[in-house]
């Protein structure tokens, strides 16, 4: 098992047939993500530092996972600390870092060291790719099925697009995992929601999100960096690919995609998430003035069902574009 | 009467009555006693005891429509009554109050501070604080209890405030005892414990126009928190005659409706 804190070129631990697991996925739908936090606390992180940093390490340690890939840049700094913590327990952690400038040939540095550290050459990588590209194509045509087609909930596209970061661990099983809900989903009734949302920033940290937009009538149908993690774009190669990819990368990159994406589908308002101690709070101020729909901004800090306050500001959202929609 | 309104916010809840335009009656009950005297839970809704209130007959009751909002609406399903959400209740509130159709509205609450934009009437964008509370009336009512004086003697001072920076409202305890140590006036501990309300919800109130702000909210009763809030905005500030019952007074328009 190699772990790893964000999504990474997954071409190369498939390429070197290693298991894959990205430590969000398996904090957040951890029996007790509460306890892990509180886990971390214990060890010596501050109460003021963003949750996944701390689920991270204790489920880094709590399952084992003696290798891990951290990405020190173009995600987040916090990232080095937990790196040189994870190294202090012994675990053997490996730096991967996107350039903020997105030089091709800086990108291609850092692909080409992580490739050597696995023992695997670019060509096996591209070869790698093409087979991960089917499963990643099944998992856009569940995003089509959502925005386009209305026969999937916000919740279960959510849910495809951010196992593709690490294919929950197996490719294989995953793929025939999407190929029945495709079978499945296809046959539907679309759903009736009428106001039609956009989920930008992280995954949330709290569950029960979806449903509550859903249960007022309202369905999330662009998810950002979830779509961002089931890699898009058409493009031909690695480099390219990981170029293309905007979550690591500065704002208006991403800005461009979400503009993009809110005119094609549709989209009523914009509910912009952020972590709580996260620097991408700081960016808030970049989207409300860019962004020309309705935005709410949610702050999450530890996992949970979604609570009052959060409750009181959605019905308030909801309500208002309801209210501005002719 | 048309139309019954319940606020159930953190600190009290709010009745409001109404017949048609007209604005019938005003109720307050403090939060905790209320829910322990009136409340009682049955099949997972809440149930409350009018009768035992006194303040309407079971007849008066039932030909009437019965509007809730609040902090405890999430959790708490009131039998017989329509939930809607605050921000709703707030601006029904407001514009019933002030027949304004554009303007900003500040609530400022026992918890919750809330900025709202109304323009023509719609309900256009609005932020509420969260994770913390340290603007709200409850850490005026706490800072009162520290310097021994009551909230209303709190609420005239707004010149020369002592800078106070704790970004936490009880941390803020202990560095208002420190001011005390050094010597500052009663007057000027006010303004500053008044100006420190103006600091936390000033980048909020900073989103939307500031050209007419509605106050409402137990703290708009507070005469240095309205002075401090003109003199950081320069907007044209108004409070309506009944600023704590803003969001009961908009739910009993909106069952009146």
């Amino acid at each position: 098992m190699v772990g790893f804190t964000t999504t990474i070129p997954l071409e190369i631990l498939v390429a070197a047939g290693r298991q894959p697991v990205d430590l969000n996925n398996i904090f957040i739908t951890d029996p007790d993500p509460q306890g892990l936090i509180e886990e971390a606390e214990i060890a010596g992180f501050p109460r003021n530092i963003c949750g996944w940093i701390k689920g991270l390490y204790s489920v880094a340690l709590r399952r084992d996972i003696r290798e891990i890939i951290a990405v020190t840049e173009g995600d987040c700094s916090n990232t080095q600390a937990l790196m040189e913590v994870l190294t202090l327990n012994g675990v053997a952690t490996i730096p991967f870092a996107y350039p903020y400038d997105r030089a091709p040939e800086t990108l291609a540095h850092e692909i080409g060291k992580l490739a050597d550290r696995f023992g695997v050459s670019i060509e096996q990588c591209e070869t790698a790719r093409l087979q991960l590209a089917g499963v990643r194509r099944k998992v856009h045509e569940i995003d089509r099925l959502c925005w386009e087609e209305n026969r999937v909930t916000g919740g279960e596209s959510h849910y495809y697009q951010v196992c593709t970061s690490d294919m929950n661990g197996c490719v294989a099983s995953f793929e025939t995992e999407v190929d029945c809900f495709l079978a499945e989903a296809r046959q539907r009734e679309p759903l009736k929601q009428s106001l039609r949302l956009a989920y930008i920033g992280v995954p949330p940290i709290m569950t029960g999100l979806y449903e509550e937009f859903e249960a007022l009538g309202a369905r999330v149908v662009f998810n950002e960096t979830q779509r961002q993690f089931s890699m898009p774009f058409a493009v031909d190669s690695l480099v390219e690919q990981y170029r293309r990819y905007t979550y690591p990368y500065d704002i208006f990159t991403r800005l461009d995609d979400i503009e993009q994406e809110l005119a094609r589908r549709q989209v009523d308002g914009v509910i912009h998430y952020v972590q709580s101690f996260c620097f991408r709070q700081i960016e808030d101020l970049i989207v409300r003035k860019r962004l020309k729909v309705p935005i709410l901004t949610l702050e999450g800090d530890r996992p949970g069902r979604l609570d009052a306050r959060t409750r009181i500001r959605i019905e308030g959202f909801v309500e208002m574009i309801k209210a501005r929609k002719p | 009467m048309t139309g019954l309104g319940i606020d159930l916010g953190s600190r009290q809840t709010k009745f409001a009555a109404c017949d048609d335009d007209r604005l019938l009656w005003l109720k307050t009950f403090d939060t905790i006693p209320f829910y322990k005297q009136y409340g009682s839970m049955q099949d997972g809704k809440l149930v409350l005891d009018f009768a035992a209130m006194g303040i309407l007959s079971a007849e008066e009751l039932a030909a009437t429509s019965l509007v809730v909002t609040g902090y405890g609406r999430n959790t708490l399903d009131l039998a017989g009554g329509r939930v809607i959400p605050e921000i709703q209740a707030h601006v029904a509130g407001a514009k019933f109050q002030t027949g304004l159709g554009t303007f900003t509205l500040l609530d400022m609450g026992g918890q919750d501070s809330k900025v709202v934009r109304v323009e023509d009437g719609i309900l256009v964008d609005f932020a509420m604080n969260d994770k913390c509370a340290a603007s709200s009336g409850r850490y005026l009512e706490n800072m009162a209890k520290v310097l021994d004086i009551s909230i209303e003697e709190m609420s005239r001072h707004y010149r020369n405030p002592v800078p106070l920076d704790a970004t936490c409202g009880i941390f803020g305890e202990s560095e208002l005892i420190g001011k005390i140590i050094e010597g500052h006036s009663l007057e000027t501990l006010c303004a500053g414990v008044n100006k420190t309300l103006i600091k936390r919800v000033a980048p909020m109130l900073r989103r939307f126009p500031q050209d007419i702000i509605v106050l409402t909210g137990g703290v708009a009763k507070s005469p240095a928190f309205f002075e401090l809030l003109r003199e950081a905005t320069g907007a044209d500030i108004r409070i309506p005659e009944q600023p704590q019952h803003n969001g009961a007074i908009g739910c009993a328009r909106v069952a009146g409706a």
